[in-house]
């Protein structure tokens, strides 16, 4: 019996533990298995297809398929939308520029070149598969101008092959992601949305628990940024996909703009925290920090974050009944301030007491939007939403010039090498190398991805080598031929599924099928192979030198260059006659870093430069900015002429750093500040209102005074090094 | 029905174009289906679309040949 018993005991812990092994696997890897399939199945399609409709490349379909697949379904419908775009347009300036020039080699070239520095030009401007669309704008130009150039009488039928065997490509690769295993882009924004939401209640609830400012808070503060474009590309991608993606658009995105606000004021108040503990009264740190943890526990059920859209509605509830009793609170604890301390000190609570609104009013705001996104597939009928405003685009001229001047360099120094060696497999060492040194401009670090690049190719290459003198040769008919290529196609797409080295999987899926020794029928040559595989490393070499040499992501000079970009924000937001936009100041600073990839290197020592003054930015401009929204509401005789001039000040500080500037902007903060409260003192006849702006204004100037002063400012940082 | 059209002096098949109306064909059934909500009536909306393409294309095919 007991034995019975003990058997069954096992069986049963057998069980749960294959269940959950069972469960891990259905989470973590059969997505993968999902993929690999889906990537094998369109690929082969493809493949079947266009040797059933005797295309001259069948290649180039597969290519496609490799080249848009993509885990989710929306993704894979945008990209191919923009391969599309950028194919025709890119063959259509073909078309032209050997109409124009087919005779006269060195205008070809020179056009041609012309004509792919502007698209890696634009490229670097736009985001995620537009910009996509630009870099294949600029290299189909290679694929079909180059060899319809010196065969002009093919021009017509070269490009309608690469039209329809791209075509083919994106109808196998869509068709197969839409209806085998469809893993929607809705899910993942979900997924992204809530994890966002709770992840900020942890940090909000951690830093009020050990109120312990630390170097982490930065870090997931950077993380979110990298969340907010990520979020946004989902977004649009996600327009592509049909059922239910709509109408949660327009609320996407105004969260995100709620977040980035809810971010930034995040900042200032640890910012403030901070400075507190080190200089300022304890009794107001401590005051401080009660009413925020007051606000943490708010956002707090049952000790947890919320993680779904029906706990994030209750969290509402909660910040509402937090709001209502605020000045309740606020006059409790200013009540328990005891009464010697300085007017400075009062000031500092009051600034903390401001900041801590201004939080709760953005969170509560958040949480609204938050909770009222319906994910079930079909709603009803959603109420109009006054579209808010979408991300702009925020950039570096400098950095987008030198990448096209690049893209267009490295087409002349192949097409030099071309025309003065007479090379044969010069035309494939010209689309390799431009290929190369425009996709992965927009790429963090171009210079890694350009390492895994090469290690790709060269793996690709002694795949490609096996494949084609020794599976190849053995096969008939389709089925062996699929068998052939099956492993690569699955190892390689395998790797594209590990973000690490997910540029290995593409470099050999990009090298394998160009060299893939079929295309009608079986035509692989070994000198011909061996040929055109050096010109291939040899292109991605050279390419490779080419980031190295004109770097506009990593070295120390385009730090420098972001930092400056990032105080003229502060510039301008001081000075601009038009009043800047809150938003648009976040935006733009967010933009700028993360486009230089920075948020992608946070631990990188050099990159704290950059991230540094990317908060001083958000903190400092913040404040400026709600300063200049109270600056009409405030009629005082002579306030605006003041904070004008401070105002000033602060833009010469930003311009040009230094010390002497400083003190002159904290000289005349200091003016502005004793002005204001000596108005609000003696006058007292003044209505309510007013005297409530009034203390925001005072509030907001106090804290940009304190900001200033703080020691361990990237301000100050700067005058030591 | 001609089986090839000239189309500014390239002789393009009909069916391309057979092709391209099933396509937008295609597209407004998706968008009356989405704004009146009546994918909720459908198991497979992805393969409900394809099947409806085909059917057109297979249609427009049948009427040129």
């Amino acid at each position: 019996m007991s034995v019975l018993q003990l058997m069954k005991g096992r069986r049963n812990r057998l069980l749960v533990t294959s269940r959950a092994a069972l469960s891990d696997w259905l989470n973590e890897d059969a997505p993968v298995f999902g993929y690999l399939l889906k990537v094998l199945l369109a690929s082969l399609l493809a493949m079947w297809l266009s040797l059933r409709f005797e295309l001259d490349q069948p290649r180039t379909a597969m290519l496609t398929v490799a080249i848009v697949m993509q885990s989710r379904s929306g993704m894979v419908f945008a990209k191919s939308y923009y391969r599309l775009l950028g194919t025709l347009v890119g063959i259509v300036v073909s078309l032209i520029l050997v109409a124009l020039f087919a005779q006269e080699r060195v205008l070809f070239l020179l056009s041609m070149a012309l004509w792919i520095g502007l698209c890696t030009a634009g490229s670097m401007v736009y985001r995620n598969h537009q910009s996509y669309g630009f870099v294949l704008a600029g290299y189909t130009l290679c694929i079909v101008g180059l060899p319809a150039a010196i065969s002009p009488e093919l021009t017509f039928n070269i490009a309608v092959t690469r039209i329809s065997e791209i075509l083919i490509g994106l109808i196998c690769a869509t068709m197969v992601s839409d209806l085998v295993f469809p893993q929607r882009i809705w899910d993942a924004i979900q997924t992204k949305v809530r994890q966002r939401f709770s992840d900020f209640s942890d940090l909000l609830r951690t830093t009020a628990q050990s109120s312990a400012s630390t170097k982490s808070s930065k870090q997931v503060l950077l993380r979110f940024i990298g969340d907010i474009y990520s979020l946004e590309s989902f977004r649009a991608s996600a327009i592509m996909e049909n059922d239910g993606a709509k109408h949660n658009r327009l609320r996407i995105s105004e969260m995100n703009n709620e977040f980035m606000a809810v971010a930034t004021t995040f900042h200032a108040l640890e910012e403030l925290l901070r400075r507190q503990r080190n200089t300022g009264h304890p009794e107001v740190g401590a005051a401080l920090i009660n009413m925020y943890r007051q606000l943490s526990e708010a956002l707090t059920l049952d000790g947890k974050s919320a993680h779904n859209e029906q706990e994030a509605a209750l969290v509402t509830k909660q910040l509402t009944a937090f709001r209502s009793t605020f000045t309740q609170n606020l006059t409790v604890y200013r009540m328990q301030l005891p009464q010697e301390m300085s007017d400075h000190e009062f000031l500092d609570f009051e600034t903390g007491a401001e900041l801590l609104q201004r939080l709760a009013d953005e969170l509560h705001a958040y949480a609204v939007t938050y909770s009222s996104v319906n994910y079930s597939e079909h709603k009803s009928a959603t109420e109009e939403m006054v579209a808010p405003p979408k991300l702009e685009m925020h950039f570096d001229p400098v950095a987008v010039a030198l990448a096209g001047v690049r893209g267009t360099l490295t087409l002349g120094i192949m097409t030099a090498l071309w025309l003065l060696t007479d090379w044969r497999s010069g035309i494939e060492a010209i689309t390799i190398g431009v290929i190369t040194s425009t996709l992965f401009a927009t790429s963090p670090s171009p210079n890694q991805t350009i390492k895994q690049f090469m290690i790709g190719a060269i793996i690709g290459t002694i795949l490609a080598y096996i494949c084609n003198f020794h599976l190849l040769t053995q096969a008939q008919g389709f089925l062996m031929l699929a068998l052939a290529v099956t492993p690569t196609i699955l190892f390689a797409s395998w790797l594209t599924t590990k973000p690490s080295i997910a540029v290995v999987g593409s470099g050999i899926f990009i090298v394998f099928l160009m060299h893939i020794g079929f295309n009608s029928a079986y035509n692989a040559n070994p000198v011909t192979f061996i040929n055109d595989a050096i010109a291939d490393l040899l292109a991605v070499l050279v390419s490779g030198v080419m980031y190295g040499l004109i770097d506009i992501s990593s070295s120390a000079w385009s730090r420098r260059r972001i930092a400056s970009s990032l105080r003229g924000l502060i510039v301008s937001a001081c000075r601009s006659p038009l009043l800047m936009k809150r938003v648009h100041l976040e935006n733009a600073a967010f933009d700028l870093v993360q486009r230089a990839g920075s948020a992608q290197r946070v631990a990188q020592e050099q990159d704290r430069l950059v991230i540094d003054w990317l908060l001083s930015t958000l903190e400092i401009g913040h404040a400026v900015i709600a300063l200049r929204e109270l600056k009409p509401e405030i009629n005082h005789p002579y306030f605006s002429e003041l904070l004008l001039t401070s105002l000033e000040a602060i833009a010469a500080l930003y311009e040009t750093p230094t010390e002497t500037l400083r003190m002159k902007a904290l000289k005349s903060i200091e003016n502005v500040i004793e002005n204001l409260a000596t108005d609000i003192s003696t006058d007292i006849a003044m209505p309510e209102a007013a005297h409530q702006l009034r203390r925001q204004a005072l509030s907001m100037l106090h804290f940009i005074h304190s900001a200033l002063l703080d020691e361990e400012s990237v301000l100050v940082a700067k005058e030591k090094n | 029905m001609p089986r090839e059209i000239a189309l500014l002096d390239a002789l393009v098949p009909t069916l391309l174009f057979g092709f391209l109306a099933a396509s937008c064909g295609s597209l407004i059934i998706d968008w009356l289906l989405t704004r009146y909500q009546l994918y909720r009536f459908i198991w497979y909306p992805a393969l409900f679309r394809l099947a409806a393409f085909g059917c057109m294309f297979a249609l427009s095919g049948l009427w040129i040949y």
